[in-house]
């Protein structure tokens, strides 16, 4: 690469290995096609329950038309839906994507949120990026790394019965044993987030003082979701002007719940009253100790193993629109506690960071330009003291191309580039620059030794350098729980990259030179 | 010749300035220790709290003063354009507990007051959380890894060199290296966040490179004389020492702009680097100039 065309055959193998490494993080960064010459939007996430999901809009998809206008960017996303959807009325809408179509008729702007295509594969990370982060514990109790797994599975399927896709949970342990619970959303900012992660959905029906049944599958046979089953009301209006709603779905119990229940009704006494006979004690259910339903038991129930319940609540707001929307997110709450199962402890927020994207793209820019001023001041230095324009070029080039190797397994990986992997990566550039200027250095010793001998000297020293710094790096990968893991991770590949690709290739180039 | 006289007589007493700096390091830590029964000032990454970003232009001293009134402990900074030097965002830094919905609102609500509009999480400022119980425990953490970088980097060391002098003289250049950036950071009073003490984890991988082309050199060769070994030693380890110098203060510079964290980071780097020449090229080489001169 550096000698020009008619000596590429006399290139040695250790030159080619880094010309093909070369082309594979590039290509692990730009695909193949390149996909920043691609035109769309790509959808990030889809309401569950949504029109849009339903017409078969995923995850994923890249948006390349609307009503048969080509959508190239997010502003002209934006165009074709603007305007709209000024009315109330329902409206045809045609959503190309790539591979398929999709028909929507829908009075709102689909439930979907999508971004420009990614011009590269690299991905950054939440600082960067963009997002939310949460590390959750729970309150006055250090859990076993079983009992976080467990945590983590309820997190998930909470998540997906909420409809919550492209969230990531993951359990973390830091370097003292602790475990914690990481929940990361990319991207768009969810404010429901915050609100589902630290509520403990603690869910009991009692009568008087026993429990009959708690949330979750042991007590739980069933939850009604759709149809008949489970619905809101026609939100109505209250004297004072607001609105009211009621939603209602039945469940099934377990047998053993449903005898439960039979055992601790069958003592109770018979009220009769005006609308009816009922026990003397109510079904209450509470939620996170709440009493969200008050239920009253027919006097037919008294003793009886009975499996299906109709549970009830209400919502309410300003508007009938709002009224209905409350009741369906409490009932849509209270299924995914009843079905999930509740958590026998409380969670704790321990660190919440909720991240705009807005600086991200700047910082970028600016890192980049940080970057190459560096590298500029580099070759300066080198120049200056060595003054061999293909000695200084030799290095600078092997230097630029252990940063696109770093970028290149880091994309093939899909490790997320965060603050602290960049530094990771400025620092590997520094200790890869001087080790290359100790290579030329033990070349250009001025001893009777061949150059083959005096690169070994010199790779004796890399290879000192380059231990000391693999074992200081271990304790981070663990410590604090792997916040700055991403320090270790990139710095890591660097130098390995550094001492098996790009050194051995600079030699050569260096012994091309001397010879 | 003359200067080679001059050193080959003085070399001993060359060590006296890091001693008298170690010394000088020691007793100042220990001085600070007992005053803040710590070794840093530590920032809200490491002793917990809330960091706010709004995005626009805002004064950050009348915003300082108002919040200062209102809430403990209140640090302001802004991000600004490179180029046009124009005001982006600013941060705000606040001593918190915990971050329950609770606690975030009261801040959240105070910065409203203030700034008379609503700020919308994730979208027109960011807000970032460490819960105080969580932030002592990664100092602790993070303080273990340092440690433990260093004892593994000391049997690193004694693997290659084999020898105890040798390889203690490293070993004590690199942490004189370590505790004088710690002093001066002290010094400017500068709080130290979390990827600072990443910094001093950096620290200790740059400056055990110069000191094993040392060793090395003077070690494990035999051509030329000594101090001969050691002139081209010191021509590498300096062009070395120096290119990330000039590398670090330059991107410095251009960080400066957006990045706290990475501002913190290239400090304490050029800082330690600009030791790391001291330590290398009088702590380490006396000594082992010293060890080699009694070997003969």
């Amino acid at each position: 690469m550096v000698y020009g065309e008619e000596e590429m055959k006399k290139l040695t193998w250790k030159i080619w290995l880094l010309i093909i490494i070369l082309a594979f993080s590039l290509l692990s960064i730009f695909s193949l096609p390149p996909t920043f010459l691609e035109k769309g939007v790509l959808i990030t996430s889809v309401e569950t329950n949504s029109t849009a999901f339903e017409q078969g809009l995923r995850q994923g998809q890249i948006i390349t038309n609307i009503d048969n206008t080509p959508i190239e960017n997010l502003e002209g996303f934006s165009n074709a839906l603007k305007e709209k959807f000024n009315s109330n009325e329902n409206i045809k809408l045609i959503i190309q994507t790539r591979n398929s179509e999709a028909i929507l008729f829908s009075n709102h702007v689909p439930n979907i949120t999508v971004v420009e295509i990614p011009k590269t594969n690299i991905k950054t990370g939440l600082d960067l990026a963009g997002g939310s982060r949460a590390m959750v514990q729970a309150e006055d109790k250090k859990l076993s790394s079983v009992e976080m797994d467990d945590l983590v599975d309820i997190t998930r399927n909470r998540f997906d019965e909420f409809g919550l896709s492209d969230i990531n949970v993951l359990r973390v342990s830091d370097l003292t044993g602790n475990h914690f619970m990481l929940v990361e959303v990319a991207g768009a900012t969810r404010t429901d987030l915050k609100v589902l992660i630290s509520e403990q959905g603690k869910f009991e029906a009692k009568i008087g003082n026993e429990t009959v049944f708690i949330g979750g599958e042991r007590d739980i046979a069933s939850v009604a979701r759709s149809g008949q089953d489970s619905y809101v009301g026609k939100p109505s209006q209250l004297q004072d002007g607001t609105y009211t709603a009621t939603f209602r779905f039945t469940i099934f119990l377990s047998e053993e719940a449903a005898k439960r229940h039979a055992e601790i009704t069958k003592d109770l006494e018979v009220n009769v009253t005006a609308q009816g006979s009922y026990l003397s004690e109510n079904l209450d259910l509470f939620l996170d100790d709440n009493l969200v339903d008050t239920l009253l038991i027919g006097e037919g129930l008294k003793g009886r193993i009975t499996t299906q319940i109709s549970i009830s609540g209400p919502g309410s707001g300003t508007t009938s629109n709002e009224a209905y929307e409350d009741a369906s997110n409490s009932m849509h709450k209270l299924q995914t506690v009843l079905i999930t199962g509740s958590l026998p402890y409380k969670l704790e927020i321990v660190k919440l960071d909720t991240i705009s994207p807005v600086l991200g793209k700047e910082f970028i820019k600016s890192i980049f330009l940080a970057g190459l001023a560096a590298l500029l001041m580099v070759a300066i230095i080198i120049f200056a003291r060595y003054k061999k324009f293909k000695s200084s070029m030799a290095l600078l080039i092997t230097s630029v191309s252990e940063i696109i190797i770093i970028l290149g397994i880091a994309s093939f990986i899909k490790w997320n580039l965060d603050l602290p992997s960049i530094a990771g990566i400025i620092a590997t550039i520094g200790t890869g620059i001087d080790q290359q200027i100790i290579i030329l250095d033990e070349a250009r010793q001025n001893i009777s030794l061949s150059i083959k001998q005096k690169l070994k000297r010199a790779f004796t020293i890399i290879l000192g350098a380059y231990f000391t710094a693999v074992v200081a790096l271990i304790p981070l990968l663990w410590a604090g729980a792997g916040l700055l893991k991403g320090f270790a991770v990139t710095t890591l590949i660097g130098i390995t990259a550094g001492v098996l690709i790009t050194r051995p290739a600079f030699a050569d180039m260096v012994k091309r030179i001397e010879e | 010749m003359e200067q080679k006289n001059w050193y080959d007589k003085n070399y001993k007493w060359l060590l006296l300035i890091p001693i008298i700096l170690v010394l000088f390091s020691l007793i100042y830590m220990g001085i600070f220790y007992s005053k803040n029964q710590d070794f840093i000032y530590k920032d809200i990454s490491l002793t917990g709290g809330t960091s706010v970003t709004i995005f626009g232009k805002i004064n950050i001293l009348d915003l300082e003063q108002a919040l200062s009134e209102k809430l403990e402990e209140v640090n302001t900074r802004e991000i600004y354009d490179l180029i046009t030097r124009e005001q982006k965002a600013v941060i705000i830094e606040i001593k918190t507990e915990g971050c329950n919905e609770l606690e975030v609102k009261q801040t959240k609500t105070i910065l409203e007051d203030y700034l008379g509009y609503e700020l919308v999480e994730g979208d027109n400022a960011s807000f970032e959380c460490t819960g105080s119980s969580l932030s002592e425990s990664f100092y602790k953490q993070l303080l273990i890894a340092i440690l433990f970088a260093f004892f593994f980097m000391a049997i690193v060391v004694f693997i290659i060199f084999r020898t105890f002098v040798p390889s203690t003289a490293v070993i004590i250049s690199a942490f004189a290296d370590i505790l004088m950036t710690l002093v001066i950071v002290n010094i400017f009073g500068m709080k130290m966040s979390s990827a600072g003490i990443v910094a001093f984890l950096m620290l200790i991988g740059y400056s055990v490179d110069t000191d094993i082309l040392l060793t090395t050199r003077i070690l494990k060769r035999q051509e030329g004389l000594l101090n001969e070994r050691i002139v081209g030693a010191f021509k590498t380890g300096i062009t070395m020492t120096l290119t990330s110098l000039l590398a670090i203060v330059i991107a410095l510079f251009v960080v400066k702009s957006f990045s706290p964290v990475l501002t913190q980071i290239f400090t304490i780097l050029s800082i330690g680097l600009g030791f790391d020449i001291l330590n290398t090229w009088i702590t380490n080489t006396s000594i082992l100039k010293w060890y080699m001169e009694k070997k003969k």
